[in-house]
């Protein structure tokens, strides 16, 4: 009408992400709609299907031959690492959503204040929030969109979409809720901080570039050259945002609340998903719009990478609490990953380093959840015994369920035959090759201090006496049982047999990202 | 090869249901499959190769290679296996709880071990490595009930799984400096330089720790809580034999780096002297032979490690002497601890007489220890001597170390099986099967020495690897009078008489307080790593929001800050102002800004964030923007009421005991990020290339017919923008009462709604009032529901004065929007301050009487008039909010000038008002009706 021109849509790569977010709404409108009865036994087989059947389309769109440009008029890349990193998000997020399935962790109304006689009602009256579901397949969905995100303005968007459903999700934990509220909150507040920087830094960097395009951004700079301030401090601000999000330190203090204060499922879907979208967004930012600057931001980069890892391995050794101690491993994984972040240069190195990220981060997330899964498990009268003394013994207790736990450990510790171990082998050999050298060095120290208190809690699983009053197993739903089953199968198949995975990593990664 | 040990791992998994039906006699089945391999590896052609693919991706294979140095390793990993397997079928109680497993874990550590010495790839051998580590301590922890030895275990893999690590990142690093990860390759063709230097120490790193060498010398004699089979195996065979070969499989290639000698010399002499000094003070006979074994291991590591034909074959033939001697004299303790029930040497009597056998063996395995000729360790030990002709100093630590390997020699035949003149302890003889192993070991050692030159023809294929030395003298027993066997003489003689002297060496050793211990010095570190880890914690993890968002400031000021500087001189220029007043203005803003941060009461801080407001609002009029400046005053208002409600629900400090310093930290980090944000501000706009979209704004406003360019972006230029925004304001304002009303949003009651006349504040002293004075006409309908100790008369009068003003004057700033100062938003916040002015003045009831259309009508009534003035615009124009001008000529009121664009406005007026409404109920009334709910409950409580 006015001469303007319709985008072009490539559906076709994009009905992954479009599916998920269908099945999102699609589940907004069950809420509205649906009688409350009902609602679980409709919203459960939605979301599944949603997310498998989203799997299902990455795998037609990897078929059909991985695109090569860019889509959505530029703004969303479905390359080779998007597609691995979305198949990947979803697989996790499938899992994830196994347990969130376990009505025991939701609370039954969020709005009744803990302790008053409204709670007593929301109770008795049975069932939890069903707004659950949808609320996490946005913030699936936004992962996705994060991870392959192709210019500024769609990466904030999905940032957005992917963190206010987590800020609400937090705060519906069913026990120890004024806890949960708290991470909500401070998670909300530190989350909303770090985005704001995100949209300065954008705003400062299109102020340099003239575009929000990340190829064009790389464009620019390849064109001017990189010594302007403010493209300087937008890229210092971008970062802010990104870091924050991986948990990177000095950005890593919500992280043990936020994990700790969250239903735990919900901790599961953050620990083991959104690590992985916030590192393919970390990547395409730093990679393809800033990479000609890589001589600017390394050196930070370094400083961070060695900061989160030390931090991360030093501040676990203190904790006492089960979800606190996995929330510092958490973060010092980020900073192993980091190494790899760091460690670019030829095309043939960043290959290198892609494919051995992609490979770490399949290996941590599904490790994760299946450790945050054994978490669920482990309860006492007061809901989740958190407290690592009550874990006291649980190898005489219950050998199968410590069993798999301390296999779990294993592989955070990176010890052979676990899938861990050669996530660790692959980001280190890259970042060595890269000449990232001593940032290995204070890498395999970190981790043997990380080490330390992995087996600190197999010991006390192991070689304690158990506490008389100690945690019940909780005969675990079929759900989570197969969460623990499918996460400790992937440790071990990927600990034993990694090719088929590597191979994957290594063709998503191959390409690069598409500019 | 992969078979082997493919087979020991298969063992592992059937061994403990195995151990189940067949019991104990299950461990010799068990020990089949060490022996076969043992007698495999005799059969097998050396060299031999066998690579598998595993992880091509990663460069890893399983490859196996077999050559002289893996075939001695081999020999004694299965050979010592399969004794202690067969040793093991008598040393324990049948039925013990947990042996099945035990079982399993051994063999899998045995496979482990195997794998080790044969893997030819650098990622498998750390594999086997770490392997070995994780199985060894489950052995260790067997049973591990009580604290220490818990602790010891928990001491063991620490040491050794960090070390591993430590060397995973050396491995790495050699097998990309040499560009490839096959063993055999490298050694072929070693890379060089400082790179393979620092690789080099951190591999030294993993194999020392394993090895359990000064200075990782403490967790071996921990270990011991081990059964005795099983430190029988780790002492002589595994794991700690583990370090030694790889200081054995790589000195060959890179013995001249600068970094490799010195550390292996060094710390493998160190090792020695202190592991045979500490061993002389044990009572715990097995303690005793650990600490024999730290000393041995340090022997090995220097003759190993030290490069040079001579000393490589005196190392490997001495590894075979000592696996031989070493699992022989722990199956002696294992024997008399069988025996007798205790391992004390002080209670130790007469056990030598109960068990001549067991007794002759030992001393044989002793001697070989000891090197006493003609035992294999003599041999050895002549050899090594005779390696380091033109070292004196390292030749002299391996003597004094010799000598005081023969001291503690000694003193363990003495310990164990002396008479000492004390009540000999009850024996039970051992049976033949275990003591048959020890036999069998004793003779082996006895034979290995005359054996010398055959096994020295055999160990060539190791040898080979260096260049020939000069003096380099074939392994025999005797080769005449020489150097080294006075040397041999001397230490034995010198050993020997210590023994009588133990006495006075006990005291010299309680005298010597060495001055770093490092058992001690590994708790210090855990402890100070638990400390650091605690303070750092507590430094910052303290659960405080403002904490942490100081860290996240803080960041920003070190990175974004760093790059503001880095740009320093910043281009372009600023003036400085342009109205003088400018200056008055803006100082009052800085110094309320900065009065804000000092704050440690609520309410003055948000007075003082207001006045910032304020004065940027003053600092747009200034510039000549009113219509800006209205909006602004407007806003700040409105926000400032809110704020002031939601303060009472709130402690009015910030903090009940804040410290003056952190306030002034704050204070500095705020100042800090605020310059920053400023000098981000002025580089940004200094930075600027296009001309600024704004200019061409006073245009835009003349085109669409008006000239406040607020109210015709808002209404025109950018209507999609309102439109969109409007819907978002909703929707927060849903959200925000949502959280304050909890469940459903009530309406507001009128007037005759009021239960029973009068409400007051719970708690509070109601005056009596006169009931004509209640029943009189109030100033201010609604506000007579109130209790009279919260009326104010003044307030009554004024709100009941200024009320419909202000409401005329929201509906003149809505109609002359366009063209002068106002427009439908700054309309709507009159309207809602006029309503604010209302209901702080009389309450809910007031408010209520007021304005009897809830805020939900009204905002969804604004944004229906707003979508169908868009439709409109549609339907009239062919485009969605497009702007139509009607012109009347009215005979009385002139001309009316009317834009289809005030339809929009009066949709954003309804849409403000229906926010401040929320706003003043969600915040005041809803609050309100929270206080006095537990202010009851606080009462009838």
């Amino acid at each position: 009408m006015n001469g303007i021109q319709p985008p072009t849509i490539e559906y076709g790569q994009l009905s992954p992400l479009l599916l998920v977010f269908g099945a999102a709404i699609v589940g907004v409108l069950i809420e509205a709609l649906a009688p409350r009865y009902l609602r679980k036994s409709l919203q459960m087989p939605v979301t599944l299907l949603g997310l498998v059947g989203a799997f299902a389309l990455v795998l037609t769109v990897v078929m059909q031959g991985v695109p090569t440009k860019a889509a959505a008029e530029g703004a969303i890349a479905v390359d080779g690492p998007a597609l691995f990193i979305w198949g990947v998000i979803l697989v996790l997020a499938v899992i994830s959503v196994l347990l969130i399935n376990d009505d025991n962790e939701f609370v039954a109304s969020a709005a009744a204040v803990p302790g008053t006689p409204e709670e007593e009602d929301a109770i008795a009256a049975g069932g939890a929030h069903t707004e659950i579901y949808p609320l996490a397949l946005f913030a699936i969905g936004g992962m996705m969109l994060f991870a392959s995100a192709n210019d500024l303005l769609i990466m904030f968007v999905a940032l957005e979409v992917m963190s206010l459903p987590l800020y609400l999700l937090c705060g519906l934990a069913r026990r120890r809720r004024l806890l949960s509220q708290e991470a909500s909150v401070k998670y909300f507040l530190l989350g909303a901080f770090s985005s704001a920087f995100f949209l300065y830094g954008m705003a400062l960097v299109y102020g340099f570039a003239g575009t929000v395009s990340l190829a064009g951004i790389s464009d620019a700079l390849g064109a001017v050259g990189g010594q302007n301030t403010l493209l300087l401090i937008g890229a210092g601000m971008l970062g802010v945002g990104l870091l924050f999000k991986i948990g990177a330190a000095p950005f890593q203090a919500w992280k043990p609340d936020v994990y700790q204060g969250a239903p735990t499922p919900i901790t599961a879907l953050m620990a083991s998903g959104t690590l992985v979208a916030a590192f393919g967004a970390v990547l395409r930012v730093f990679w393809v719009a800033l990479g000609n600057l890589d001589w600017d931001w390394r050196p930070v980069m370094w400083g961070v990478a060695i900061l989160t890892m030390v931090a991360g391995a030093v501040l676990a050794i203190t904790q006492t609490d089960i979800k606190r101690m996995l929330a510092y491993s958490s973060i010092a994984h980020a900073g192993f990953l980091l190494t790899g972040v760091i460690a670019t240069g030829a095309e043939a190195q960043n290959a290198l380093s892609l494919k051995g990220i992609l490979f770490y981060l399949v290996a941590y997330g599904i490790t994760t959840v299946g450790a945050f899964a054994v978490v669920t498990m482990v309860r006492d009268a007061g809901g989740e015994a958190g407290h690592l003394s009550r874990w006291a013994g649980l190898g005489k207790r219950s050998p199968a369920l410590a069993g798999v736990f301390a296999f779990f450990l294993l592989a955070f510790a990176g010890i052979p035959l676990t899938s861990g171990f050669f996530g660790k082998y692959a980001v280190f050999a890259a970042a060595v090759a890269g000449g990232a050298v001593p940032l290995v060095i204070v890498g395999v120290v970190s981790s043997a201090v990380a080490a330390f208190f992995y087996v600190r809690v197999i010991v006390l699983m192991f070689f304690s006496e158990p506490a008389p009053d100690g945690p019940t197993i909780a005969v675990p739903s079929v759900g989570t049982a197969g969460v623990v089953a499918i996460a400790a199968a992937a440790t071990v198949v990927l600990g034993i047999y990694p090719e088929p995975v590597l191979r994957l990593a290594e063709d998503a990664a191959s390409t690069l990202f598409i500019r | 090869m992969l078979l082997a040990v493919a087979a020991f791992f298969a063992a592992a998994v059937l061994a403990p249901t195995a151990l189940r039906t067949l019991g104990l006699r299950a461990f010799w089945l068990v020990a089949l499959v060490p022996a076969a391999v043992t007698l495999w590896a005799l059969a097998v052609p050396v060299p031999h190769e066998q690579v598998v693919p595993w992880v091509p991706r990663l460069q890893v294979q399983l490859a196996f290679r077999m050559d002289t140095l893996a075939l001695v390793m081999t020999l004694i990993v299965a050979g010592i296996g399969a004794l202690i397997l067969v040793y093991c079928g008598r040393y324990f109680t049948p039925g013990g709880p947990g042996l099945p497993a035990f079982a399993g874990e051994f063999t899998a550590f045995a496979g482990a071990m195997l794998g080790l010495v044969l893997a030819d790839d650098l990622i498998l051998l750390y594999v086997f490595w770490e392997l070995t580590t994780v199985f060894s301590y489950l052995l260790i922890g067997y049973d591990a009930e009580d604290r220490t030895s818990r602790r010891a275990a928990l001491t063991a893999i620490v040491v050794t799984a960090a070390g591993g690590l430590t060397m995973l990142g050396g491995l790495v690093l050699l097998g990309l400096r040499a560009g490839t990860f096959r063993i055999s390759e490298i050694l072929a063709a070693p890379p060089a330089g400082p790179a393979v230097s620092v690789a080099l120490a951190l591999i030294l790193v993993g194999a020392l720790s394993k090895s359990a060498l000064v200075p990782f010398h403490f967790w071996l004699p921990g270990a011991m809580a081990a059964p005795t089979p099983v430190s029988a195996y780790l002492h002589a065979a595994a794991m700690v034999k583990a370090g030694v070969y790889l200081v054995a499989r790589l000195a060959p290639a890179f013995a001249a780096d600068p970094v490799w000698r010195p550390v292996v010399l060094v710390f493998g002499g160190a090792t020695m002297l202190v592991g045979a000094w500490r061993a002389l003070r044990k009572h715990d006979l097995k303690l005793l032979l650990a600490f024999g074994t730290v000393s041995q291991l340090g022997f090995l590591t220097a003759l190993l490690g030290a490069g040079g034909r001579a000393a490589a074959q005196a190392g490997a033939y001495l590894l075979i002497a000592h696996a031989v001697f070493k699992a022989g004299l722990f199956m002696v303790v294992g024997i008399v601890d069988h025996a007798t029930g205790t391992r004390d040497l002080r209670k130790l009597g007469g056990v030598g007489r109960s068990m001549p056998i067991t007794c002759a063996a030992a001393v044989l395995l002793t001697a070989s220890m000891a090197g006493v000729p003609p035992l294999a360790g003599f041999v050895g030990k002549e050899a090594a001597f005779a390696a380091f002709p033109s070292d004196p100093p390292v030749l002299a630590v391996l003597v004094a170390g010799s000598a005081l390997t023969v001291a503690y020699s000694v003193r363990f035949v003495w310990g164990a099986f002396a008479d000492k003149g004390i009540e000999p302890v009850a024996v039970h003889p051992p049976e033949a099967v275990l003591a048959g192993p020890v036999v069998l070991l004793a003779v082996v050692s006895l034979l290995l020495g005359p054996l010398a030159p055959v096994i020295d023809g055999w160990l060539a294929g190791y040898g080979m690897a260096y260049p020939a030395g000069a003096a380099d003298e074939p392994l025999a027993l005797w080769h005449g009078f020489t150097v080294p066997l006075l040397l041999s003489a001397v230490v034995l003689a010198v050993g020997v008489a210590l023994f009588p002297a133990r006495f006075f060496v006990a005291r010299v050793q309680d005298r010597l307080h060495p001055p770093i211990d490092a058992e001690r010095t590994f708790r210090l570190i855990m402890r100070g790593l638990d400390f650091a880890a605690d303070q750092a914690t507590r430094f910052t993890q303290r659960g405080s929001l403002p904490v942490y968002l100081r860290y996240i400031l803080f960041a920003l000021l070190v990175l974004p800050g760093a790059a503001l500087m880095s740009g320093l001189p910043w281009p372009g220029a600023a003036r400085i102002w342009y109205v003088p007043a400018e200056i008055v203005v803006a100082g009052l803003v800085c110094l309320a800004a900065f009065a804000t941060t000092l704050q440690s009461w609520r309410m003055p801080a948000v007075l003082c964030a207001a006045v910032t407001g304020t004065g940027t609002a003053t600092m747009f009029v200034l510039h000549g923007a009113p219509d800006l400046g209205l909006t602004q005053f407007l806003t700040e208002t409105v926000t400032l009421v809110a704020f002031v409600l939601v303060l009472r629900r709130l402690p009015p400090r910030f903090v009940e005991r804040q410290y003056v310093g952190i306030r002034r930290v704050n204070a500095a980090l705020g100042v800090a990020a605020g310059l920053l944000v400023a000098a981000m501000g002025y580089v940004a706009i200094n930075a600027r290339t296009q001309a600024p979209i704004s200019a061409a704004y006073p245009q835009a406003a003349r085109e669409a017919g008006g000239a406040n360019i607020v109210n015709i972006a808002l209404v025109d230029l950018r209507a999609w923008d309102t439109m969109g925004e409007s819907s978002v304001l909703l929707i927060a304002a849903a959200g925000v009462t949502g959280l304050i009303f909890v469940r459903r949003r009530p309406r507001l009651p009128r007037t005759v709604e009021a239960p029973g006349g009068t409400w007051s504040l719970p708690g509070l002293r109601s005056f009596g009032e006169p009931p004509e004075d209640a029943a009189a006409t109030t100033w201010l309908r609604g506000s007579e529901t109130l209790s009279p100790e919260r009326r104010s008369i003044m307030f009554e009068v004024v709100a009941r004065l200024i009320f419909h003003p202000m409401l005329v004057l929201s509906i003149y700033l809505l109609f002359s929007g366009h063209g002068t100062p106002g427009g439908g938003f700054a309309a709507g916040l009159v309207a809602g301050l006029a309503l604010t002015v209302r209901y702080l003045a009389g309450d809910r009831y007031a408010l209520a009487e007021a304005m009897p259309i809830g805020p939900g009508v009204c905002q969804g009534a604004g944004l229906g008039v707003m979508a169908v003035t868009g439709l409109a615009g549609l339907a009239l124009t062919g485009s969605v909010l497009h702007e139509t001008v009607l012109h009347w000529r009215v005979p009385v009121l002139g001309e009316i000038h009317l834009v289809t664009s005030l339809a929009f406005d009066i949709g954003v007026y309804l849409v403000v008002i229906g926010v401040v409404l929320d706003v003043l109920r969600a915040m005041g009334d809803e609050l309100d009706r929270q206080v006095e709910e537990e202010g009851e409950e606080v009462i009838t409580a």
